[in-house]
């Protein structure tokens, strides 16, 4: 069988721009934590949101991970629909084929899909099924994109199945359609997901300043928006670490120039709309934007007043991955916190050096390990509040931990002006909760050894 | 009765959950436990999320992290790297390796290669045993009770027990399928040691995943049942199982120490909670105490005071198998219409109900169940409830839109009237939106 890693890939890093730093690291095992490239791959294409998303394997890929993004849609939600070839023992003996192309056919000819996206899995990639030949024939006979996405699970990790899934964009979706206005001053937002509705901050702010969304890549998207995501003046990148690669062969192929930004923080909103206007190259809206982040600016820092008060010298731990491990970091700046831990297990290189930008020298980096030395780190750094993914959501609460999520299933927008004040507000109530007074003092009839964190 | 199945080539949302979080699952339910997922990370990283969400606990588990060379190659060096892991930084008491999809179409060779480890480590005192559950046959419920039988095989060996045990008549052995919560797990030892035995449940999710709060985080198991109760277990006069799926491992103590069992395919309702303490009423002697009276009397008020809203209402409910027969036996108490019911997988407990019962997905639902008044299923069957109108009722894996329904009971009277309740209430609340809604667009 062939490797569906080819060897350039291998050697690229993690989304970093310098060719030598180092590649994505082998998962250890006994001690691997987070999803499959599949996982990545799906991450980055679910949000698509008007497209059918095929799983081509045994149903537990699909039926495990069905339904469990946050990402929101303003409209179409087929999406959301989990469908897979769902393939039984015999389908494997024999190949998957044929079940894939009915599945295709049934799917097009019920719900009728501005395009079908068609995952492979491990067990179809490992028994060599011809993934691509069936989408190429779908595709022809039944007049719509079928989009196939090669990144099984076992190629490596979520990060590199974000970066499989931007080729799939680029190789079979990006170019192939044309706006329907003249829209050529639009820009493109590229890892932005849509979480809990952070891609409609953005665009408000987009809008209020005059700038053209032209791409969303891929929150809340439309497929054929992403057709014609070609004709973009310039590309923003959100999320770094997952999508960095597709950013730069737009430019290398379009000739479309980009930029790293980040929507966490005054600051950094700021800066990647001022950005924004500097690449469109327009000086009125350059002046435009200019007005608009001072105002949102000032109303910010009045609104936020109540709460840089309280929060002040408060200090928490920062686990998250990629670009958020230090966009978060220049937030919570911004709010008086300060972060005596950061995570770095998913950060490439640069990542890490913007950490270092941001946080003082005594911070602790901690780079693997998983919970544990999570814990260990608000221990020691007598941390007033924990900021991670819902996967340690729960470990937090039994060591009852304040805990505020910031990945893919958190229910609350903080990008943007609105979304700083949003998470000033959440890191204040969730200190503040009663139940860590409660908790933490005992029942009344053993009360002598009064355990006080 | 026959199952049906439904020809459509894809399946679309789906309702079966893989073979391996079942084996997940029944880990949980032990004391310092780890299970060693034998595949990709995203095998054990997708059933961790979604059991994280369920029940809103940390969960145990722990991955090969095969890649794709390493299923080509040798992958049971990895396996290897990851019993070393695990071994020297946690040393737990119980593992169990969980072989996947991807292992058997590789045809990994797991099971001898732990032999020789166990072997090599001199590895007594601890339990470690191997599973294969691939996810393209059966579903969560195979999965769990396939990880049981394992779990019993491991024990029967470890003991060294050959014919003379022990036995301790006053003590029980539960084997509580997948289906149930931690809370009902819980009211079954309590219902069953209120006659006066002693039990130990195996696996025990109720002191695991019910929401206790043990300080000190470990990657390990907290709570459940510990090693040296689960070899106490062996003494047992008795076996009894809930969930026909979990008469096999049942019947594994039968055939190795001659532990008499006795299965319950019924676990809801009236009738199923009467069979379940007149039994234990029966074996032990002891009069059934009087809050199981009280409760038995509360739960027929409660279907008097209800029949009036059950009265020509129609119910379909998506559940893993032995779960849908209890649920549908607890429908038929009430009299409510069951317009459809689908399962994941054919069982013999499905093939021999009464009833017609489809193995399908959740499209199924919505087509076969379309105008039904209420539907019962996992969280996943929010949307489709909507769309054709029915009022949604949460039961099975996985639930992430009510709180606490972890601790939900169904088993024992006390369980009937917590579901009738329930079920009515929501049917109340729709028909005073849909009246609201016609008077409104007079
Ligand atoms: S690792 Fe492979 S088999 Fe496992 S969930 Fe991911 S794609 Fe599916």
């Amino acid at each position: 069988m062939e490797p569906i890693r080819k060897e350039e890939i291998d050697d690229q890093a993690c989304g970093s721009l310098a060719p030598k730093s180092k590649p994505c690291p082998r998962p250890k095992p006994g001690e691997a934590a987070g999803g499959c490239s599949f996982d990545g791959a799906q991450i980055t294409l679910l949000p698509i949101m008007d497209a059918a998303h095929l799983v081509h394997g045994p149903v537990a890929c699909a039926g495990n991970s069905w339904e469990s993004r946050g990402s929101l849609s303003s409209g179409p939600s087929l999406s959301q629909y989990g469908f897979a070839t769902d393939l039984s023992n015999n389908d494997i003996i024999f190949g998957g084929e044929k079940k894939l192309k009915d599945s295709i056919d049934y799917i097009a000819g019920r719900f009728a899909p501005p395009a079908i996206f068609v995952y492979s899995t491990c067990v179809t990639a490992l028994i060599g099924e011809d993934m691509d030949a069936v989408c190429k024939e779908a595709s022809g006979r039944l007049g719509i994109p079928v989009v196939p996405v090669n990144s099984p699970g076992f190629v490596g990790s979520k990060n590199l199945g974000n970066r499989l899934a931007g080729d799939a964009l680029l190789q079979y979706v990006i170019g192939t359609g044309e706006p329907e206005l003249e829209a050529s001053m639009g820009v493109n937002l590229i890892g932005e997901y849509n979480i809990a509705g952070e891609m409609w901050d953005i665009e408000k702010l987009m809008n209020q300043a005059g700038i053209t969304l032209l791409s969303r890549i891929t929150g809340d998207a439309r497929y054929k928006e992403i057709t014609w995501a070609h004709r973009a003046k310039a590309n923003m990148v959100v999320c770094s670490r997952a999508l960095l690669g597709l950013a730069k062969q737009m430019e290398s192929k379009y000739g479309i120039p980009y930029f790293e930004g980040s929507f966490y923080g005054a600051k950094e909103t700021t800066y990647s709309l001022r950005q924004m206007a500097f690449l469109l190259n327009d000086r009125e809206m350059e002046r435009r934007v200019d007005r608009l982040t001072e105002r949102e600016e000032n109303r910010l820092s009045h609104d936020l007043r109540p709460y840089r008060k309280i929060l002040k010298g408060k200090k928490a731990v920062l686990y998250t991955g990629g670009v958020k491990s230090w966009s978060v970091i220049s937030a919570l700046k911004e709010l008086g916190i300060q972060v005596v831990g950061v995570g770095t297990n998913k950060s490439s290189d640069e990542d890490v050096q913007r950490i270092a930008d941001r946080v003082s020298d005594d911070t602790e980096y901690i780079p693997e390990g998983g919970a544990s030395r999570i814990i260990k780190t608000v221990k020691e750094r007598k941390a007033d509040i924990m900021i991670a993914g819902g996967r340690n959501m729960y470990v937090a609460m039994k060591e009852q931990i304040p805990f505020v999520d910031i990945n893919q299933e958190r229910h609350k927008a903080y990008a943007g002006y609105e979304g700083l004040l949003r998470l000033a507000k959440e890191l204040v109530d969730s200190m503040a909760n009663p139940i860590w007074k409660l908790a933490s003092s005992p029942a009344p009839w053993d009360k002598e050894g009064s355990y006080d964190r | 009765m026959t199952v049906k199945k439904r020809s459509k080539p894809v399946s679309v949302n789906p309702l079966k959950i893989g073979q391996s979080l079942g084996g997940i699952l029944a880990m949980q339910g032990c004391y310092r436990a780890m299970p060693v997922v034998h595949g990709s990370q995203g095998c054990s990283a997708f059933p961790k999320a979604l059991l994280t969400r369920h029940f809103r606990e940390p969960i145990a588990v722990q991955t090969s992290a095969l890649q794709e060379m390493d299923v080509i190659f040798d992958a049971n060096r990895n396996l290897e790297e990851a019993l070393n892991a695990v071994l020297s930084k946690h040393r737990p008491d119980i593992i169990g390796i969980i072989g996947t999809e991807l292992t058997d179409v590789a045809g990994v060779d797991y099971q001898s290669m732990l032999k020789s480890y166990k072997r090599e480590r001199n590895m007594r005192g601890g339990l470690a045993f191997s599973v294969t559950l691939p996810d393209f046959r059966g579903s969560l419920e195979s999965g769990f009770s396939v990880t049981v039988e394992a779990m019993v095989d491991e024990l029967i060996q470890q003991a060294g027990l050959r014919g003379q045990r022990n036995v301790n008549s006053r003590q029980i052995t539960l084997l509580p399928g997948s289906y149930l919560t931690p809370g009902d797990v819980m009211e079954l030892k309590e219902i069953v040691s209120s006659f006066g035995f002693e039990v130990i449940a195996l696996p025990d999710i109720s002191t695991s995943l019910s929401g206790h709060l043990l300080t000190g985080f470990s990657p390990l198991t907290r709570g459940g049942v510990p090693l040296d109760s689960m070899l106490q277990s062996l003494q047992s006069g008795l076996t009894i199982a809930f969930g026909a799926s979990m008469e096999r491992p049942a019947r594994r103590l039968h055939n190795a120490l001659g532990t008499p069992y006795k299965v319950f395919q019924g676990t809801m309702g009236l009738k199923a909670s009467d069979e379940l303490l007149n039994f234990l009423h029966q074996i032990s002697g002891v009069p059934v105490p009087i809050r199981y009276c009280w409760q038995r009397e509360n739960l027929l008020d409660c279907m008097l005071d209800a029949h009036f809203q059950f009265a020509g209402v129609s119910a379909l409910a998506a559940l893993e198998p032995d779960h849908l027969r209890s649920v549908s036996e607890w429908l038929d108490e009430l009299g409510v219409e069951q317009k459809a019911l689908i399962t994941s997988y054919e069982t013999p407990a499905v093939a021999e109900m009464e009833r017609e019962v489809w193995v399908g997905d959740l499209d199924d639902a919505e087509v076969l169940g379309s105008g039904a008044d209420l539907w019962i299923g996992s969280s996943h069957g929010i949307a489709g409830a909507e769309r054709i109108g029915a009022a949604f009722l949460a039961a099975g894996f996985p639930i992430w839109n009510e709180l606490g329904s972890y601790m939900n009971v169904s088993v024992g009277y006390r369980g009937a009237m917590e579901w009738t309740n329930k079920a009515g209430n929501l049917l109340m609340r729709r028909e005073a939106e849909h009246r609201e809604s016609s008077i409104r667009h007079r």
